[in-house]
């Protein structure tokens, strides 16, 4: 089952965050909702990325990939070069700069997607509190024998507005 | 200086950037129908050289490079406005950039858009512009890599990707939180747009990565186009073209016609939108620097050029030379070196002088003088050949003319549709937040 609370400044979502994960609670069960970005320091909430890796493999492998094609291409149906190399890496260096980068922007957006969450199908998204303007809500993934242990979590560290969200709400 | 976030209240900054997507002014609508009509002009320009053939252009021997080249360098140097100034601005973590920015990568998509289109215009057989398209034609044959008509078609469908979605990631909270209050087909525009946006912290952390990564990796890109075009005209053995300076002298070129472009948008924006809160004295003086430590870099690369080719005297450099500074082009020439040096350096060097307006005019100034280099560069190199007998002269067409004024007329349309549809100022970027704590 889902929870969410309501925080009306970042003060009190950070002590909520600090408490439910004293009472055993892991970041992969919180999630914090706002109209804005809103720092977390690391150790109460730390989200692992790996786009910067993946940006790096993704232009490794679209650089590679084209320089296969371009000495494949050419080497199977070769032009008249007059005497000069069939393959040449300083005149088909552009072409092999600018896909490699295009493989990373391509990897940086896919990733970026991935890591939102946003390329999951809606059905099977968890359900996402509405968020006013300046309010910062907080989810809270707990079996049911845990949510009135979260639920006084939330209200003793000043929450507002407790309740129950998704099917189960 | 205050900035809009520390004296306006976040709902009132969010109401105020909302207000301009409302309805439409008469002006609003005037302005829309005068661009579209030349616009559309145009486009019956092209579909009459289509019908006729490209003979009806001004271009033949010797110069087969015309305005439809020369609109081509000049449109992708202004590309250079946003994405670029955007990207350095972000990761120098310049805090005034945050209404910049979204208006500087609107210039750069909408002026790759058209930039891209002129080498179509210019191969007459526009229809068979999938030939630039890596594949093996009916010969077997794959176009050839070596080519630097295929560097430009990599290096600007890279950038044009990379732009797109560099406007795009930041557009998505915005069009989240409209897609809340808007009605109708508006809706489901902004709904499907926003991709099902929450603003859960992993979508703000992942956002603020990926905006960060992009704006990396479009700096090298941006860098790399720009060199790329100047390297079509450079790696040609032809007088006045074949210099190593060439990349870096095109890149300022497009990154001072950028800053340039930027200024003028944003003035007709701040006007228009009454956008004045958000858009201040502030940020005109900032990039009003920008442009004059740009205009002074650009002086310095064009003496470097022009003095290296004096100094060589070689004839066939003297010729193009010659023809640019005291012959057939000069009044070109020095009327460039007006618009792109004295305007912007009188007008923005003295402080005194320093304003929004003048910083506007100064702009449109070195917008002027930025296009007639485009054309000083590509033109007396071509009527100016090796053989005296090969020598021609060129002069544009009423269908060269009339293209080229519905580009300018076209980046005001889209300009136009654009900041209809979404805000022109990033919303949720003034939202003050704090830093974290370790």
């Amino acid at each position: 089952m889902f929870l969410a609370a309501d925080f009306l400044d970042r003060e009190t979502a950070l002590r909520a965050l600090v408490d439910l994960k004293a009472n055993g609670f892991t970041p992969t069960d919180l999630a914090v909702f706002s109209d804005e970005p809103i720092e977390l320091p690391r150790s109460v909430l730390h989200r692992p990325s790996h786009m910067s890796l993946a940006a790096v493999t993704g232009a490794i492998t679209s650089g590679l990939l084209t320089i296969g094609f371009v000495y494949f291409t050419q080497y199977n149906y070769p032009i008249v070069t007059g005497g000069m190399p069939t393959f040449s890496f300083w005149a088909t260096g552009v072409i092999f700069y600018e896909l490699t980068m295009f493989g990373a922007i391509v990897t940086t957006f896919y990733w970026f997607l991935r890591e939102s969450g946003l390329m999951r199908r809606r059905r099977h998204r968890a359900p996402a509190p509405v968020v006013e303007p300046g309010v910062i809500s907080l989810r809270i993934e707990c079996p049911s024998d845990r949510a009135d242990a979260a639920r006084h979590s939330l209200e003793s560290t000043g929450a507002v507005n407790v309740r129950t969200i998704g099917d189960a709400g | 200086m205050a900035t809009a976030t520390e004296v306006i209240p976040y709902g009132e900054v969010r109401r105020d950037l909302w207000r301009p997507l409302a309805g439409a002014s008469s002006r609003y609508l005037v302005a829309l129908v005068v661009l579209s009509s030349l616009t559309c002009w145009g486009l019956c320009a092209w579909g009459y050289q289509l019908h006729k053939g490209i003979g009806v252009a001004g271009i033949r021997r010797p110069v087969f490079w015309g305005f439809y080249l020369v609109d081509f360098v000049f449109w992708i140097g202004i590309s250079h406005a946003g994405t670029l100034i955007s990207a350095i601005l972000r990761l120098t973590e310049a805090d005034w950039r945050k209404p910049v920015t979204r208006a500087a990568e609107a210039i750069t998509v909408f002026a790759l858009m058209i930039g891209a289109m002129f080498p179509i215009i210019h191969l007459g057989r526009a229809w068979l512009f999938f030939w630039l398209v890596p594949y093996p034609n009916s010969r077997l044959l794959w176009p050839n890599f070596r080519s630097p008509l295929l560097w430009d078609v990599t290096a600007i469908g890279t950038y044009l990707t990379g732009s797109t979605i560099y406007l795009f990631l930041p557009l998505i909270p915005d069009v989240a939180q409209l897609a809340v209050r808007a009605n109708g087909w508006r809706r489901r525009l902004y709904r499907m747009l926003s991709l099902g946006w929450t603003g859960s912290d992993q979508q703000w952390h992942a956002l603020e990565r990926a905006m960060k990564l992009m704006a990396g990796i479009i700096l090298a890109v941006a860098v790399s186009v720009h060199t790329v075009v100047a390297w079509d005209f450079s790696m040609a053995i032809a007088p006045m073209w074949h210099s190593s300076i060439f990349g870096p002298y095109f890149v300022v070129g497009a990154i001072f016609s950028g800053i340039a472009a930027l200024l003028v948008v944003m003035s007709v924006i701040r006007k228009a939108m009454h956008l004045e809160p958000y858009l201040t004295p502030h940020h005109f003086n900032n990039l009003a620097k920008l442009l004059l430590l740009m205009s002074l870099l650009w002086l310095y690369f064009t003496v470097a050029e022009n003095l290296t080719a004096w100094y060589g005297n070689e004839p066939k450099e003297m010729n193009v030379f010659g023809s640019r500074i005291r012959g057939h082009f000069a009044p070109y020439f020095w009327i460039m070196v007006f618009c792109n040096f004295i305007v912007p350096f009188v007008l923005l060097g003295i402080r005194r002088l320093r304003t929004i307006r003048t910083a506007t005019i100064a702009s449109v100034s070195v917008l002027i003088g930025m296009w007639l280099e485009r054309f000083l560069i590509i033109i007396p190199t071509l009527s100016f050949g090796r053989l005296y007998a090969t020598w021609g002269h060129y002069a544009p067409t009423w269908v060269e003319i009339s293209i080229t004024t519905a580009t300018f007329a076209a980046m005001g349309v889209l300009y136009l549709l654009f900041s209809k549809l979404f805000p022109i100022v990033s919303v949720w970027e003034f939202e003050p937040h704090a830093e974290p704590e370790d």
